[in-house]
């Protein structure tokens, strides 16, 4: 009899817990559309939860709403923003401001610059600050917004702004260096000899975390090996580009290169396992990887070998004395073309540049592209943000916008092949030669 | 929507007939990961099912000890969530501190580890190597259930008349279960083609450079990262169909008198 009223309740409760949820649910799907209640501008912001944690955006919201108390701000910051905010999109309820970087698995981002999806902001940038007297385009680092990256169809307009950026580079333990009285090398010659004196101590010259990780490390070795304008070529897909001499030499280095990498690399190389890899580098069982400020967040409760200490550097010189490029990667901020209050998601992304929110921002380790900003930092991001000031080269942006070409990725042809070329299964020649196959199909397709 | 160009999120659609059919045929990758996917479908199912109905039949005819801790530890894997599995085979398939390559090491079989994930060969069987691993048990238990099923006094009667253990299975056993056999094998074609997606999401993404790219992830992939939805939505189709044909056949081809007792 007990165990039946125990039952009865329990269900109750469940079904009741249930219709809870259901009305939770519709309440908050009311809101989202963003029609304004009580005079106030309800404006919703949707932002990738990442390495820099949560708890900047809602200070950040909060700080806006002290500004500017005509709008209440709707926060949605998630680990999966797409697969939070792609089902309300698909019903017509869009964000009006997000926070949402290329380059992620599920190409949201990508998929609405093919579609022609996002809002010119280039007015943003002669805008003042919010609550500021200064325009934003005289507070942001120069050379940050003439990239694919910010203006993806090449036309000289802005469809996203640079937010937190990170340099890439070979990271490697300062510390090993010093123990065994090895240079970081500046060349690739000297990188070479590096790497058959490490062999001899049963150190691998190079690993990588996945094949994805190529993308900073191809875009700078293609700087290196031709400068600005022989990128931006390749970047939009000029032909014939991929098979000049610069490219020829590009895939030669990364053919040889190959030959350093750890042995147990790409069995590795996914992304459920390429932590193993990293730990190549903290247990001194290789010496070089391609990576991103975040790894030290990553990795830092992982065992280390005794006295490591992190060393970014740009890649060596194609040539002695030739450019040094470090490749960086900023993430972007963007308004929907749908959305429905496009002039106050506009006011909020200069704000966003304001003192207040770039300090919250910094606080957690996100970094804007604002000018003096490397003074407040400290730690780690010091080395790291100070690698420009070491006569290392910016690159930036990426590949241009095309149409979706069916069953062609670039991204795909051009660095996963690295696994095959490390394993053998491909030769560097046919690697070539399907980039540049698929460089003709994606031209055609340009925007 | 397969008939359509179409990025999945504005109202920017072309009909493009069937030209995503006709991409289809000619897109290597499509033809890759196609033959992955017919390759598991086959080969795990093969070895599941022999495995499966050899552990049913001596846990069920044989007197032995432990009986019910084997079926409790076959039927384990079953209850794992799938990326619980590939954590656990990423661990048993690691290069330098796997549990696999360090057995091998053990017995002094040196030459025979192998980068488990690693190497584009051998990548797509290890895969297998899983599906088989966490499909035994559920299999196992519903052709215990069948053979549970068919009196004792067949086998007796065998007996009398001289028949071995092996003869009884291959002559009572197998023909009596043979209509639940038929029935999970359109069960092995589902459970694989979904399975080996989540298993190859999970482990591997599709890595080394696509060797494990199976047909469901590829339309994943084509769908969302390359932002081609109408082609993904054709691969869909495409999957529809083969499955749908494939259940058919086989079910056209093992089709016997059902044996009644």
């Amino acid at each position: 009899m007990r165990k039946k009223a125990l039952l009865t309740g329990l269900t109750v409760l469940l079904s009741l817990s249930l219709i809870a949820c259901q009305s939770g649910e519709s309440k908050k799907t009311d809101s989202k559309g963003g029609k304004a209640t009580d005079e106030k501008q309800t404006l919703h912001v949707a932002a990738l939860e990442s390495a820099y944690g949560k708890d900047m955006w809602t200070k950040v919201a909060e700080a806006y709403q002290e500004a500017n108390p005509k709008v209440k701000v709707e926060l949605t910051v998630d680990k999966n923003l797409e697969e939070v905010i792609s089902p309300n999109m698909k019903a017509g309820n869009y964000p009006d401001v997000v926070l949402l970087a290329t380059g992620r698995k599920l190409a949201l981002t990508e998929t609405l610059i093919k579609d022609k999806a996002l809002e010119d902001i280039t007015d943003v940038f002669d805008k003042n600050v919010y609550g500021e007297n200064v325009k934003v385009k005289d507070k942001l680092v120069p050379g940050f917004t003439d990239t694919l990256a910010t203006n993806p169809y090449n036309d000289g307009k802005t469809y996203m702004a640079p937010m937190f950026y990170s340099p890439t580079g070979l990271f490697y333990n300062a510390a090993l260096f010093k123990e065994k009285g090895w240079e970081v090398p500046k060349t690739w010659d000297e990188m070479w000899a590096l790497g058959d004196q490490a062999k001899k101590e049963g150190i691998s010259l190079f690993t990588y975390p996945t094949a994805g990780y190529f993308d900073a490390f191809f875009y700078s070795l293609l700087l290196e090996a031709g400068g600005p304008d022989f990128y931006n070529k390749a970047m939009r897909y000029e032909d014939g580009i991929w098979e000049s001499p610069e490219a020829t030499k590009v895939f030669n280095i990364v053919g040889k290169l190959a030959k350093y990498t750890a042995p147990t690399t790409v069995a590795n190389a996914n992304d459920k396992d390429f932590t193993k890899n990293q730990q190549l580098i903290l247990d001194n069982k290789a010496l070089f990887m391609p990576n991103g400020t975040w790894v030290v967040g990553e990795m830092k409760d992982a065992p280390r070998a005794k006295g490591f200490e992190w060393g970014m550097t740009a890649l060596p010189a194609i040539d002695n004395g030739g450019d040094r490029y470090a490749f960086t990667f900023f993430e972007q901020m963007w308004i929907p073309s749908q959305a429905k209050n496009k002039d106050a998601a506009k006011d909020f992304l200069t704000f966003v540049y304001s003192d207040k929110a770039a300090e919250i921002f910094a606080e957690s380790g996100a970094i804007q592209p604002i000018e003096g900003i490397s003074s407040k930092l400290s730690g780690d991001n010091k080395l790291f943000y100070s690698i420009y000031d070491n006569g290392a080269k910016a690159g930036m942006g990426g590949f241009a916008a095309t149409e979706a070409v069916e069953g062609v990725n670039m991204g795909d042809t051009l660095f996963r092949t690295v696994d095959s070329i490390v394993s053998g299964d491909k030769t560097v020649k046919q690697w070539q030669a399907a980039v540049e196959k698929a460089s003709d199909q994606l031209r055609k397709a340009l925007k | 929507m397969s008939l359509y160009k179409w990025g999945g999120f504005s109202n920017h659609k072309v009909f493009v007939g069937i030209n995503n059919f006709k991409i289809l045929w000619t897109d290597m990758n499509f033809i890759r990961s196609l033959q992955n996917s017919v390759l598991l479908i086959v080969a795990v199912t093969i070895i599941t099912m022999t495995l499966a109905v050899l552990f049913a039949s001596i846990l069920t005819r044989e007197k032995m000890k432990g009986n019910s801790f084997f079926r409790v530890i076959f039927y384990i894997p079953n209850i794992l969530s799938i990326v619980v599995i590939a954590g656990i085979f990423s661990a048993v398939y690691d290069p330098t501190t796997g549990l696999l390559n360090n057995m091998l090491a053990l017995f002094n079989l040196d030459h025979l580890q192998k980068m488990w994930l690693g190497d584009q060969k051998i990548a797509i069987y290890s895969i297998g190597g899983a599906l088989v691993w966490q499909a035994i048990g559920y299999y196992m238990v519903m052709y215990m259930a069948g053979i549970a099923s068919i009196p004792e006094s067949f086998y007796e009667a065998s007996a009398l008349e001289g028949a071995g253990r092996i003869r009884q299975f291959f002559d009572i056993t197998l023909p009596l279960i043979w209509n639940n056999i038929r029935t999970t094998l359109t069960f092995f074609i589902i459970s694989t083609i979904n399975l080996s997606f989540l298993l190859v999401q999970a482990m591997t993404g599709g890595g080394p450079d696509g060797a494990t790219e199976v047909f469901l992830s590829y339309m994943y992939k084509q769908a969302y990262t390359n932002s081609s939805y109408g082609y993904g939505m054709a691969i869909g189709v495409v999957i529809f169909l083969f499955s749908f044909a494939l259940s058919a056949i086989i079910s056209r081809v093992t089709k016997r008198d059902i044996l009644e007792y």
